[in-house]
């Protein structure tokens, strides 16, 4: 018994020794702060890696992002093309909850595993595939609050990026049929194409600022974006961004009218949810990486009523008005071929990828 | 052998459009041109010559049939109660409207009530009682819809007011006419039409009949009330000399 109080409260000194600094609700966390127990769960939740996780750039916004994210995209393209998009679920805020009410759906209705797949394969690699797209938010910095502060935290969070793609041949194989295989194929192309360049604009972003640092990164942003400081790249990142999440103009992995989804196309209820929502899932990580690498990351104008909560809230609300901005691509461009996305990832994504390469290490030593 | 060039392309020129589509993708987001009816909430406003459930007004009938004659699908049945009225099968009605173009009174017109749907089949079959006005219908439209169409503005105009289902009864375009016999010394006097008119407007007497002074005999002629002929038609068809013939009175 005496061993147990003794672990909580060494637990609760961890814990309340580094908590975010919220002004705005700090009467009531004092007040919670009070009651035993529930205090430590407090400490908990308020822990600035916890936070960081769990709560902020992590997982708890990651939900309600992908809850908007889905609805915004259906809604904006509808609206582009003059249709009406989703609106019977909830009319009156205009259909706002149609992702949720999806995703009750899948939850409940039955995950078919058909004959010829490769029945653990397919049923584990949809959670397989959470790995490498959660463990980047583990080095994701906002502001003070950070999961795990390393100072190779670009390159670890480029490192995870890319073995996103490796799940998704996976999970083709293991369905084991003919648009699932195509579909994997086709991933396995595209991902070479903007793999390459997209990691060269990545190391162009970390010569110009002369460290793998996310804090530096952004430190040295604070009077120009790095959009301004090496443009070059921040196109190349922008076109590796869409390739990558299988965006409209390269969306040729899961091309619905020739391939059905590709990779996924045997997939149904909850798994099918999953394998859905991984590519804004990786959307969302690559965004979070933009903004840290180009727009100056989570900082923004101080307000001293959020405190610590600064920071995560600008780099979110950066993070989604970025992607807000891309999805409209979806309603504008047509799909390319295979060949020609490979063309465009081969000769001039990666020839202005090696020139933001260039312009990165001129910069970089000049900002120095 | 023809070789085909690869088209060249000018970046400026390609650049210029993608910020075209760009700019336009945006217009749109921000202000839709759509034209959408939501339909079961908003409603677009047809033309009132639109073909919709008929109504008919037992008062201006004067069964003259004309209707269940020219129905093309055979959906229109008199009945009799008092008189011979119309009653309307729309399982075989397919909306052709000849009978309201036909009518000579107008006592048939159309409405706005243009989804008629039934629960049986028994119901699809109404009597001349039961579309003698519109029926009840629940109005789930809060908008009236109007397309507005100019050479290159497709827009939709909204309006708070609930369409009427009424629709005004039109001029008759089928001149008045009146039974009249064309050649009274064919006449049979078999009282076929005397039988048929509904309104009892037509009389047969007997009378003396010479031919060149040399045959005598009675024969029958007959006397058409004008006051009282409605100018229905029975009377022609039923003539077995076919002798009858309408005659067109007034303008």
């Amino acid at each position: 018994m005496f061993d147990v109080v003794q672990i909580l409260n060494y637990l609760f000194e961890i814990f309340s020794s580094n908590m975010m600094d919220i002004p705005l609700i700090a009467p009531i966390v004092d007040f919670l702060m009070q009651i035993p127990l529930l205090n430590i769960l407090v400490a908990l939740i308020l822990w600035k890696p916890f936070f960081a996780v769990v709560i902020m750039p992590g997982l708890g916004v990651l939900m309600l992002y992908l809850l908007y994210i889905v609805w915004y995209e259906r809604k904006l393209t509808a609206r582009v093309q003059w249709r009406v998009g989703p609106l019977e679920v909830a009319r009156p805020i205009r259909g706002a909850i149609q992702t949720l009410a999806d995703g009750i759906r899948y939850f409940f209705q039955e995950a078919i595993v058909h004959r010829e797949a490769h029945r653990p394969y397919f049923v584990q690699l949809p959670l397989l595939a959470f790995i490498p797209v959660l463990l980047p938010i583990l080095f994701i910095p906002a502001g003070s609050a950070v999961g795990i502060y390393t100072p190779y935290s670009i390159q670890l969070i480029v490192t995870f990026l890319a073995l996103i793609p490796i799940t998704i041949v996976a999970i083709g194989w293991a369905a084991n049929s003919r648009f699932a295989y195509i579909g994997s194929v086709r991933e396995a192309f595209i991902y070479f194409a903007y793999e390459v360049p997209f990691i060269i604009a990545v190391i162009s972003m970390i010569f110009l600022y002369s460290s793998g640092d996310a804090y530096v990164a952004v430190e040295k942003q604070s009077m120009i974006p790095g959009a301004l400081l090496n443009p070059i790249a921040f196109i190349v990142y922008i076109i590796a961004m869409l390739m990558a999440t299988s965006r409209l103009p390269f969306d040729i992995p899961e091309a619905d009218q020739e391939i059905a989804f590709g990779p996924f196309v045997e997939y149904s209820g909850i798994l099918f949810g999953l394998v859905m929502v991984l590519a804004y899932e990786k959307l969302y990580i690559m965004t979070l990486l933009f903004t840290i690498l180009f727009l100056g990351g989570w900082s923004g104008i101080y307000c001293p009523l959020l405190g610590d909560l600064n920071g995560p809230l600008w780099l979110f609300i950066k993070t989604v008005v970025v992607i807000s901005i891309l999805v409209i691509v979806r309603s504008i461009y047509a799909r390319y071929r295979l060949d020609q996305a490979l063309r465009i990832g081969w000769t001039s994504m990666l020839a202005l990828s090696i020139m933001a390469l260039i312009v990165g290490g001129v910069v970089g030593v000049w900002l120095s | 052998m023809i070789r085909l060039e690869k088209v060249r392309t000018d970046p400026v020129e390609t650049l210029k459009r993608h910020a075209e589509a760009f700019g336009e993708a945006v217009k749109q987001a921000i202000k839709p041109d759509r034209i959408t009816v939501e339909y079961p909430r908003e409603r677009r406003r047809y033309p009132e010559c639109f073909r919709g459930f008929i109504v008919f007004d037992k008062d201006k009938c004067i069964s003259c049939f004309r209707c269940a004659q020219i129905c093309p699908a055979n959906a229109i049945q008199m009945e009799y109660f008092d008189n011979a009225y119309p009653g309307i099968d729309y399982s075989k009605c397919i909306f052709c409207h000849f009978c309201v173009d036909s009518c000579p009174t107008g006592a048939l017109n159309t409405s706005k009530v243009h989804d008629v749907a039934f629960k049986t089949m028994e119901e699809m079959k109404l009597s001349a009682k039961n579309i003698t006005k519109i029926p009840d219908i629940v109005r789930e439209e809060i908008l009236t819809v109007d397309y507005y169409v100019d050479k290159n503005v497709w827009k939709l105009v909204k309006k708070k007011e609930l369409d009427k289902l009424e629709v005004e009864p039109k001029p008759v375009v089928v001149k008045a006419r009146k039974a009249a016999c064309a050649e009274p010394e064919n006449c049979l006097g078999c009282r076929l039409c005397v039988n048929v008119c509904p309104q009892k407007a037509i009389a047969v007497e007997r009378c003396e009949i010479t031919i060149e002074e040399e045959v005598t005999g009675t024969g029958c002629i007959l006397r058409v009330d004008t006051e009282k002929c409605t100018g229905c038609g029975l009377c022609v068809r039923q003539c077995p000399m076919q002798i009858l013939t309408l005659e067109e009175v007034g303008e």
